[in-house]
């Protein structure tokens, strides 16, 4: 077996969800056929053992002839280790066949994701690519798990029907004819199953929500009151949730009896028709007795038929939704030329709102409308849809750089900044360069490292949810600060810490920043108060700029928006 | 501070699974009894057709062979109907079962000590209703069902074969070898396999989700590698982990396969060389290797569903765990004198022997307004659960009326002292529904000055459904603004003298803070209030001011006392307010 997963996915045929399976199925083809090889061997080896126990029935047991009868269970025996042996080589290939197209699916889901970065969220739910993770990869990988005992069931039935024929044509008639029958009598009720199913799944989809819900509510109702109103919410839809579930029951009981009474009436008529036969010699009691073989057998091959027919249609739904993700394209594309990037140290500047930054300096942006604020600093670093050519460094506008020189000089880090999962040390050290401990000291974290057991070696949880939403910001800014770009642009970076912690990261960031260039929104006095330069934007434009205790004095306007905490509460 | 819930022992789950059986004594018997019906009803054919093989051998005529088809043809309809019925009442048992498990989980999910609540947070809690519970439906509805059906089968068609003859015994002895230490190798080292499996699986989903979620930050950041190779990476552990399961399976199956295969091969040859001895009839020799042949099927659904039977037991247990939490809570009956709140040397750790708190005094006047200030992880947030009765102290009271909190039922405590955190819950149901928490029963003018109050009404009178508008996940999303402004209509409810605000209203957006801290002070209106928070403007306004520096109050006094004092708050005070 190779080793999985392959370095390269390749690029995948994604025009629809029919060609998106033949082209997974392509790029897996040596394991299918190697699947499908010990599938028919498997199959086969099922198919001849009632023959061969007919056999040693007849010519072992009913002549007495113990040299036949040690040779025939000899036979069987081997027979039986061959299926073994062709049963775990198929499973491991089918297993294969399974990881290796789901690995598949996942790194071509990562590889678009990152591919398509900030565009995603703005053209997909979120939710519907996490799916792709958490189901779709598993009716991908199991189409292609099945094909090998699919493959193996249709080479046995074949099989079967074949040496049915030859001992007696009424008989293979009954069995290639008969069992298709059987299988599509089954169908009626699958209907009313599938319709009663449904209703149940959803209503336990529903019931499971609720728990859900009142679990992440619980400290509300444990602090304030209504455990009782909910939990008998809770016990009413548990309730209906259970009469659903005797109502499928009631089907699904049916169709239990049924899988029980099909394949036993097909078992009675070719017991009845074949004791016939042998009544007039035609067959001998072993061969009877092989009837009866094949007739229990025979449903097999059937299962996995509709089982294959099942899970293709799953697959297909799955391919589609894959499909979709991989059709998307990014909003901000690389121009057909990039122009020459403009030399280390040059002026941002943005045309739209009068906005000018200085290399080197600290500024800081001020509105009334966090949106504002927010809305520039996504456009100064190309992060905002769609992209303009107002925003420019060293006069060359950002659209015309090639996007991995834009996003290596120019970070901006926003209030939905993620922490991942992993070793913090090495989340925190983006890119390897070093000087967390630094970036640490600035964003006044030391104390999150001292409250972990492990320290900067701990385990992140996932979205660094153990972390309180004041420590996580508090991280995210080290981890920007650590990437130690050109230009930086923060937003809102320390809306959820303390007045206290504040002041600490105020004082120390312009040092941190010393010789690059920093770029803040925020309304706190304690951060304005300590960057180079304050600008203040209202209504799309920068009116006015100076120093906190210039605007302060000078602009009525200003003083509104930065101390109108104090003027409000107090008055 | 995130404490696991327990896990219950063995002995605890086997209790409850006894104690539920008792319950339904009627159908899980009628249960049992219908499906040793139907698998004794399914053994006929095997001995008929044995009894034909004799009689072909023997020469017969096809009325003989019409008769036994018929025979067949009975039994099987027989079969069928018994399973039915069966099936039915078992199934209907297991639904019973499974919802008394949930509805008895979430009952004691919902009984939790608030002190755990709190300190435990969701995650666990969560895990184990989502997972858990799914997990348990499944054994419950389906393996556990099987698995009996499985057993009776096949004690049933066993005991069938040994009735043909007690010689059958001896071939069966052959399967034991390969299938006892086959399954003793397997099941010791299955479970820990399947589980690095299932988490590695787990950990490709949050890889995954957090790529997508953090889509742009990964492009921000220029994460975009790593984050590929992250992915990758995790594909390789879960290769590794299914490589290992494989190779379990790759010499489980095939052991297996062969201790199925050897008793039918065994009957065959043994009963063979008896009919040639005379010593049993053909009949005899088909039928017995029909049936042994027959034990297959069971026998390997029974060894099957066994893991998935563990995994059911493992979810019960942690279930079952969630009642095993001691309650920190001890009810003296005590009334409150008065509403004055005071806490004297009080003394908190979460882990034994690390003290948060180191010996705090505060006495708050009624009606006063205090502000506590001060670094983060410096036991604001602790002594602001312990002001409110969440947890007991260490050392020292913490007391209303001269009455400790913990003393209080928690639905008195309620009425004296609430703690409102950043948190919103909004649950999934109507606006009113979500309002009346503390009050089941408000009239609508009750939950409408409410709204009022915290000016709501406004918008929630302007939805076209107005107090009926479905709200929550799934139905109407609110604003941030507008979760925090129902979390405060509850309060107004509620009714409590005094109120614990810890960065009530901090992680809300700044646009809507304004409109919020409106609906706030209304709320604060004629009540005691400890405000932890993070803005200096809130400790501007307060009564008086708190420092809680390293698990002490280093400084408390009023506004304008301790900016004059000149200590760590009057520094602070001058950098915020500026020099301007």
């Amino acid at each position: 077996m190779r080793s999985l997963p392959v370095p390269d996915p390749g690029i995948a045929d994604h025009r629809t969800p029919g060609r998106f399976l033949w082209w997974m199925a392509k790029a897996q083809w040596v394991t299918l056929l190697g699947g499908m090889f010990f599938g028919i061997l498997w199959g086969s080896a099922q198919a001849v053992m009632p023959a061969v126990l007919g056999r040693a029935i007849d010519r072992g047991v009913a002549d007495k002839d113990t040299s036949q009868l040690v040779y025939w269970t000899g036979v069987m025996l081997a027979v039986g280790l061959v299926q073994a042996i062709s049963g775990i080589m198929r499973h491991r290939f089918a297993v294969t066949n399974w990881l290796t197209a789901a690995y598949r699916t996942v790194q071509l889901v990562s590889r678009q994701t990152v591919r398509l970065g900030g565009t995603l969220p703005r053209k997909v739910s979120t939710g519907e690519v996490v799916a792709i993770g958490t189901s779709d990869l598993s009716h991908l990988g199991s189409l292609m798990d099945v094909s090998a005992r699919f493959t193996g069931s249709v080479v046995s039935f074949f099989l079967v029907a074949f040496l049915l024929l030859r001992t007696s044509v009424t008989l293979g008639l009954v069995v290639l004819i008969g069992v298709p029958l059987l299988m599509v009598a089954v169908g009626p009720l699958l209907k009313p199953l599938q319709t009663r199913s449904a209703h149940q799944r959803q209503l336990m989809g529903a019931l499971s929500n609720t728990a859900s819900d009142i679990v992440g509510g619980l400290r509300v109702l444990r602090g304030i009151g209504g455990e009782q109103v909910f939990l008998e919410r809770y016990r009413r839809e548990s309730q209906s949730t259970r009469s659903a579930g005797v109502q499928v029951a009631r089907v699904q009981s049916v169709l239990d009896a049924l899988q029980v009474l099909l394949p036993g009436i097909f078992v009675v008529v070719v017991v009845w028709l074949g004791a016939r036969t042998a009544v007039s010699g035609q067959i001998s009691a072993g061969e009877l007795v092989a009837f009866y073989g094949y007739a229990a057998f025979l449903m097999l091959p059937l299962r996995t038929a509709t089982e294959f027919a099942n899970r293709y249609i799953r697959a297909h739904v799955a391919a589609r939704r894959v499909c979709v993700v991989l059709a998307l394209e990014p909003d901000v594309e690389d121009p057909a030329s990039p122009q020459a990037p403009p030399p280390v140290g040059s002026v941002l500047a943005d045309a739209r709102t009068g906005l000018r930054v200085e290399p080197g300096r600290m500024v800081a942006i001020v509105s009334d409308q966090p949106d504002d604020s927010a809305e520039l600093a996504d456009r100064l670093g190309l992060c905002a849809a769609p992209a303009d050519d107002d925003v420019t460094l060293g006069g060359v506008p950002l659209t015309a750089l090639a996007r991995a020189e834009v996003r290596r000089r120019i970070v901006v880090s926003d209030t939905s900044s993620q922490l991942f999962s992993g070793r913090l040390g090495a989340g925190l050290d983006v890119g390897g360069r070093g000087g967390v401990d630094a970036a640490m000291h600035t964003a006044s974290a030391e104390d999150v490292l001292e409250g972990l057991t492990d320290g900067i070696d701990t385990v992140v949880a996932e979205r660094g949810r153990t972390f309180s939403g004041g420590q996580r910001q508090r991280l995210v800014l080290a981890r920007a600060l650590t990437t130690d770009p050109e230009i930086l642009v923060l937003v809102e970076p320390t809306s959820a810490v303390d007045a206290h912690t504040e002041a600490r990261i105020a004082s120390r960031l312009r040092d941190h920043r010393a010789g690059r260039t920093t770029v803040v929104t925020t309304v706190s006095p304690l951060l304005l108060d300590a960057v180079d330069e304050v600008a203040l934007l209202v209504g799309g434009r920068i009116v006015a700029t100076g120093t906190h205790a210039e605007l302060l004095e000078t602009d009525a306007a200003y003083r509104a928006v930065v101390t109108r905490d104090v003027s409000e509460v107090a008055s | 501070m995130n404490q696991r819930l327990p896990v219950a022992g063995p002995a605890a789950v086997r209790r409850y699974a006894r104690d539920l059986a008792r319950r339904h004594p009627r159908m899980l018997w009628s249960a049992l009894a219908l499906h040793v019906l139907a698998a004794t009803a399914g053994l006929a054919a095997p001995r008929l057709l044995g009894g034909l093989v004799q009689a072909v051998e023997d020469g017969t005529t096809t009325a003989h062979v019409d008769r036994i088809a018929m025979l067949l043809a009975g039994f099987l309809v027989l079969q069928t109907v018994l399973t039915r019925y069966a099936r039915y009442l078992s199934q209907v048992l297991g639904e019973q079962v499974l919802a008394e498990l949930r509805e008895d989980f979430v009952a004691n999910a919902l009984a939790l000590p608030v002190g755990t609540v709190e300190s435990a947070g969701s995650g666990d809690l969560l895990t184990r209703t989502s997972r858990d519970v799914d997990q348990l439906g499944w054994s419950v509805r389906w393996a556990l069902p099987e698995w009996t059906i499985a057993v009776v089968t096949a004690v049933l068609t066993f005991a069938a074969a040994l009735s043909v003859g007690w010689w059958v015994f001896l071939p069966c002895l052959l399967a034991l070898p390969p299938l006892v230490t086959g399954l003793r190798w397997y099941l010791r080292r299955a479970r820990p396999g399947y589980e690095r499996e299932s988490a590695s699986y787990s950990q490709i989903t949050t890889t995954l989700a957090e790529t997508v979620e953090g889509a742009r930050t990964v492009e921000a950041l220029g994460l975009g590698r790593e984050r590929v190779a992250r992915a990758d990476a995790d594909c390789k552990e879960s290769y590794d982990a299914e490589r290992y399961t494989l190779r379990l399976r790759t010499v489980f199956f095939p052991s297996m396969e062969i201790a199925y295969l050897l008793p039918v091969v065994g009957t065959l040859l043994f009963g063979g060389w008896l009919y040639t001895r005379g010593e049993v009839s053909l009949a005899e020799v088909t039928a017995a290797t029909l049936y042994v042949q027959m034990l297959i099927d069971p026998v390997d659904r029974l060894i099957s569903i066994l893991d998935e039977l563990q995994m059911g037991a493992a979810s019960l247990a942690r279930l079952l765990g969630v009642a095993e939490v001691p309650d920190d809570r001890s009810v003296t009956g005590a009334v409150p004198a008065d509403e004055k709140l005071d806490a004297e040397d009080v003394r908190f750790s979460y882990i034994e022997g690390r003290d948060v708190l180191h010996g705090v005094d505060l006495d708050v006047g009624i009606g006063e307004r205090i502000a506590m200030v001060g670094p983060s992880g410096a036991g604001k947030s602790t002594l602001g659960r312990l002001l409110a009765g969440i947890h007991p102290p260490r050392t020292g009271r913490v007391t209303v009326g001269d009455v400790g909190l913990v003393e209080l039922p928690l639905d008195d405590l309620r009425g004296h002292v609430a703690l409102v955190t950043q948190e919103h819950h909004v649950f999934v149901g109507t606006l009113r529904e979500n309002v009346v928490l503390a009050r089941p029963g408000s009239s609508d003018s009750a939950i409408t000055s409410a709204l009022e109050a915290v000016d709501a009404w406004e918008w929630v009178s302007a939805l076209p459904e107005g107090l009926d508008t479905v709200v929550g996940s799934g139905g109407r999303a609110l604003t941030p603004a507008q979760a925090q402004q129902v979390a405060l209509a509850r309060l107004v409810l509620a009714d409590p003298h005094t109120l614990v605000l810890d960065e009530a209203t901090s992680l809300i957006d700044p646009r809507a803070a304004r409109h919020l801290e409106r609906s706030l002070a209304a709320v604060l209106e004629g009540r005691t209030v400890i405000a932890i928070a993070h803005r200096l403007f809130s400790a501007h306004d307060a009564d008086r001011v708190a420092v809680v520096e390293d698990g002490v109050i280093s400084e408390f006094g009023s506004h304008d006392e301790l900016v004059a004092a000149g200590g760590s708050y009057a520094a602070l005070w001058e950098s915020w307010h500026g020099k301007g």
